[in-house]
């Protein structure tokens, strides 16, 4: 009895194994860097829902990870992408660089934004050295703020 | 069918109306009120061409003449009528009541009213008890205004006329090494920090590469226009080689520019190569070792500043708790990154400030975040405790100036309380 269970254990692992290795193509993960399970990215301020002047400050908080500057390929770190008004791209390319994709290079973890008034979404991406985000990518829930 | 019917109801009394109105209006045009001929009617603090508020409150004069009430029959008396972007109604006949033609049946020689941007007209226009102008008709000048966008409605904040702002050592046409310290000065306005209202005062944005934002809103923030929300007046500039201009703008508490607007000349400089070597070896910036400031240790931007997110000064915490920290100005990088403006935190429980031109040291008081962590899950006995922030450079030695945040006292669960609930 007890070697029927662990024979059935044995093939469950054997075929998530299987799944997990099935689900990710081997190329891109040798290019992406690992995060670990548990990390987070989050907002300090502002908060879901909040309204906000035109011009505020957006606060940076990572769980289980370090900071590092854009190009400083250091295992478990990375750099903060504040994106606004938009959604995240596909994860395993480069994070671009425009009005809607602030990227924090210099490892900063705070960024003072002036928005037009309205509703906006943010939402953080922490990127790797060469601006891709991690695997699995440390991305925060999107907020919604109101500028007044 | 029914539809018809009444429509038709709907067209014959409509002419008929206006065969009333017509008959009315003759009849009135034979009775005008006689107007004196010193009559005279005028916008009081108004002249042709200002440029206004939209939201305006104007006042009539009238001299020669007595204002009354619409319904009062007085000799040599009336009231006022406001016509917007409109010509003279027929002088013969009630003046229209509508958007364009303002009455003031009620004696009042003021109103407050509201305009789009743009220009319009205005002219005032006085009539007998009937609303029909009087006999010569009483009216004022007909004037054009111009309605300015709505942030008029906030006056800026004033500067004296005579200030000025300038900088200091840096002439039109200077060549300037790449990293370069830039010096503002001002004359006859005050350096407050953003945030303090005060008249004739404000604090200095550099424009770097572009044209004067719009002077009646707050200047932006971006790579283009650094603020210098501290009262700073002098600030590190690193620019890429080649053509750059550089202009000073000040403003106010709230960002916005002076009435009148506080700006330096428009200087333009170019900026060197760092040096023939370096450019055709062309190391990464990584590398690059930052300059030394005088002391020997890493220099940091002088309004860069450390703090903790959480927990506040004189709260309580639990035992096990995550300290969060915030960074102002710079950014974090890995303990042994050499990048300009960056550096690793360092808790400190329980200790004093260590000696700033040494290495922090590494012990259980003094907790290195060497791999950029942000924050830090720690565990304390109950009790007082003290919490101190100071970033390190890649050596772990503090910055110049020494970005140190404030020690905080945090309580964890009192003793008493525990065994209380025990």
């Amino acid at each position: 009895m007890i070697a029927v269970q662990r024979d059935l254990a044995l093939r469950a692992a054997l075929l998530l194994a299987l799944a997990l290795t099935a689900s990710s193509p081997s190329a891109q993960t040798a290019q992406r860097q690992p995060a670990p399970r548990n990390a987070m990215v989050y907002f300090h301020y502002p908060l879901d829902g909040l309204r906000v002047p035109e011009r505020f400050t957006v606060r940076i908080g990572l769980k289980e990870m370090g900071v590092a500057p854009a190009g400083v390929d250091k295992p478990g770190t990375g750099h903060h992408h504040l994106l606004i008004d938009t959604d995240p791209g596909p994860p395993d390319q480069p994070i671009p660089a425009d009005y809607n994709h602030i990227h924090l290079g210099n490892g900063q973890t705070e960024v003072v934004v002036t928005l037009p008034k309205g509703t906006h979404t943010l939402q953080l991406l922490l990127g790797d050295h060469s601006h891709t985000p991690h695997k699995p990518p440390v991305l925060s829930q999107k907020i919604t703020v109101y500028v007044r | 069918m029914r539809g018809l019917r009444l429509q038709l109801i709907v067209g014959v009394t409509a002419v008929f109306a206006a065969a009333m109105s017509v008959s009315i209006a003759q009849e009135r045009a034979r009775a005008r009120s006689p107007a004196p001929t010193g009559a005279k009617l005028a916008f009081v603090d108004l002249q042709n061409n200002a440029r206004i508020a939209s939201k305006v409150t104007l006042r009539f004069s009238i001299t020669g003449m007595e204002i009354a009430p619409a319904g009062t029959a007085r000799r040599n008396a009336g009231h006022h009528h406001l016509l917007i972007d409109t010509e003279l109604p027929p002088l013969g006949q009630p003046i229209p009541s509508d958007f364009n033609h303002l009455h003031f049946g009620g004696g009042q020689s003021e109103a407050e009213i509201l305009l789009s941007p743009g220009r319009h007209t205005l002219q005032l226009l006085f009539a007998d008890h009937d609303h029909v102008p009087h006999d010569p008709p009483v009216m004022s000048e007909k004037i054009t205004v111009e309605v300015t966008a709505a942030p008029e409605e906030k006056p800026r904040t004033a500067a004296a006329p005579n200030a000025r702002i300038f900088f200091v050592g840096l002439q039109d046409g200077a060549v300037i090494p790449p990293r370069s310290v830039v010096r503002f000065g001002q004359e006859n306005i005050a350096i407050v920090p953003a945030g303090t209202k005060q008249d004739n005062a404000g604090h200095h944005h550099l424009l770097v590469d572009t044209e004067l934002p719009p002077l009646d809103r707050e200047i932006p923030s971006d790579f283009n226009h650094l603020h210098f929300g501290r009262g700073q007046t002098e600030t590190e500039l690193t620019l890429p080689p080649g053509e750059h201009t550089l202009q000073l703008l000040f403003a106010d508490h709230e960002h916005v520019p002076h009435d009148p607007p506080v700006m330096s000349q428009k200087i333009r400089v170019r900026v060197q190569e760092a040096s023939a070597t370096a450019s055709a070896t062309r190391p990464p910036p990584a590398t690059a070792a930052p300059p030394r400031a005088a002391s020997g240790r890493t220099p940091a931007p002088n309004d860069a500043a450390v703090y903790f997110v959480y927990p506040r000064n004189g709260t309580r915490i639990f035992a096990t708790s995550t300290i969060r920290f915030g960074l102002r100005n710079m950014g974090v990088a890995p303990a042994g990154v050499v990048r300009p403006n960056t550096g690793h935190h360092h808790l400190l429980i329980d200790v004093p400030t260590p000696p700033l031109d040494a290495a922090i040291p590494a012990d259980l008081n003094h907790i290195h975040l060497g791999n950029g962590q942000t924050e830090r899950k720690i565990t304390l006995p109950p009790g007082e405790h003290t919490l101190q922030l100071i970033l390190g450079d890649d050596q772990h030695v503090p910055h110049d100036p020494p970005i140190v945040s404030e020690r905080i006292t945090v309580y964890v669960g009192s003793a008493a309380k525990r065994s209380a609930r025990r």
